[in-house]
């Protein structure tokens, strides 16, 4: 234990002491370090545990492939059951969004923040399951008539453009936090006989038009390859 | 570029605000679960509409109904969660005094399809009569005789059932 606080406290020197170094470099030429991140959508997370009527998992990963440009992405996992005025549903289903995002912030010396926008092409597949269902009778004569179902929508998928824009921090070395907003368009959409597809894992709820809506905040952690001159 | 995100923020606000009023509310001129549409007409010379007079409907069991008077044309509604509907079709049975009152008894025996609408609507009824049983009027206090002139109940634009008296 000793021997593991010595070591973790020279490591710490080190780390200033190399800072120390990078900054006095940072005068004369600076280097900007290039790397993957990966990390995990928080918000999905945490709704899982609070949410008895949600399970999801959200993966983002992004690979600097320029002064500005990353390449970007997310790999995620719903089963949400929505209970609307009419209906109980469940979707089941996984998605992948792959793209890039802008860095449009200008760091000072070393700092690694980002304030960006991007794109992303997202697709999904999952399926439905019915619960209960009721009958729309305008007169109400005889009272709600709602019924089970159970019946399972099988093999849909859907494909949307995603309009990016949030934020990444670094809060200690390595570690980031961020948060981003989305603007979705749908592109495609196989919807089930007899039903709708009202819910999209990844996509997150339908509606009439094309346009949806989505967000996520991430923590994640960056694996450094290489450096690189800035320019 | 800070321009853009800002930008796109509100959009994206405003899209989600504009979509919540549309689609929430299942808008009446949506074609949901169709009533059945019955004319009457009058006994003695088929081809002529006649007009009810204080025409009482009601199920059996339930305490409320329609009443219609001076038409030769009315709607009512079909059970969605059984294949057969009894009403109670009582002539001057809307009004105050209950010695006049005429009784039959209309039974409706069909098939049901559910079709999906919308997220608002739900799903919707139509109805398809039997054959041989789709009309049941075992007594003639009042109506003489009756007819099917459209099987499926799909909409409301046209009759599904004529009534001589």
């Amino acid at each position: 234990m000793k021997h593991m606080s010595k070591y973790i406290f020279s490591l710490i020197c080190l780390c200033f002491s190399l800072q120390g170094i990078a900054q006095v470099k940072d005068t004369i030429k600076q280097k900007e370090r290039y790397g993957v991140r990966v990390g995990v959508d928080l918000h999905r997370i945490t709704k899982s545990f609070y949410d008895k009527d949600y399970q999801g998992i959200e993966f983002v990963g992004d690979y600097r492939i320029s002064q500005k440009f990353y390449l970007a992405g997310e790999l995620g996992n719903e089963d949400k059951t929505v209970d609307d005025d009419r209906f109980n549903f469940t979707t089941k289903g996984t998605y992948f969004k792959v793209g890039f995002d802008y860095n449009s912030y200008e760091n000072w010396l070393d700092m690694e923040n980002m304030i960006y926008v991007g794109m992303r092409y997202g697709v999904s597949s999952f399926n439905h399951t019915l619960n209960t269902y009721s009958i729309y009778d305008p007169t109400n004569y005889y009272g709600l008539t709602t019924l089970e179902s159970g019946e399972k929508f099988e093999g849909l998928n859907a494909s949307w453009i995603e309009i990016v824009g949030g934020l990444k921090a670094e809060v200690f070395s390595n570690f980031y936090v961020g948060f981003s907003v989305r603007l979705n368009y749908l592109v495609s959409n196989k919807k089930p006989e007899n039903f709708d597809n009202l819910f999209i894992p990844g996509y997150n709820r339908t509606y009439d038009g094309k346009f949806g809506a989505g967000f996520n905040y991430t923590v994640s952690y960056m694996i450094p390859l290489y450096k690189k001159t800035k320019k | 570029m800070k321009k853009y995100i800002i930008t796109s923020l509100v959009i994206v606000l405003a899209v989600s605000f504009w979509n919540c009023e549309k689609d929430d509310i299942c808008a009446q001129e949506t074609p949901t679960t169709p009533r059945l549409i019955i004319e009457f007409y009058d006994a003695a010379n088929p081809t002529e509409l006649k007009n009810v007079t204080n025409l009482g409907i009601a199920e059996p069991t339930f305490e409320t109904g329609y009443a219609f008077n001076a038409v030769s044309s009315i709607t009512v509604p079909l059970r969605t969660n059984q294949d057969t509907t009894t009403l109670n079709f009582v002539l001057n049975g809307s009004d105050e005094d209950a010695t006049n009152d005429l009784t039959d008894v209309v039974t409706f025996n069909y098939s049901r399809i559910e079709t999906y609408i919308s997220r608002a609507c739900g799903y919707k009824t139509t109805f398809i009569l039997n054959d041989t049983d789709g009309l049941v009027i075992p007594t003639s206090n009042w109506i003489s005789s009756y007819e099917i002139v459209q099987t499926n109940i799909n909409n409301e634009d046209e009759t599904h059932v004529k009534i001589y008296f």
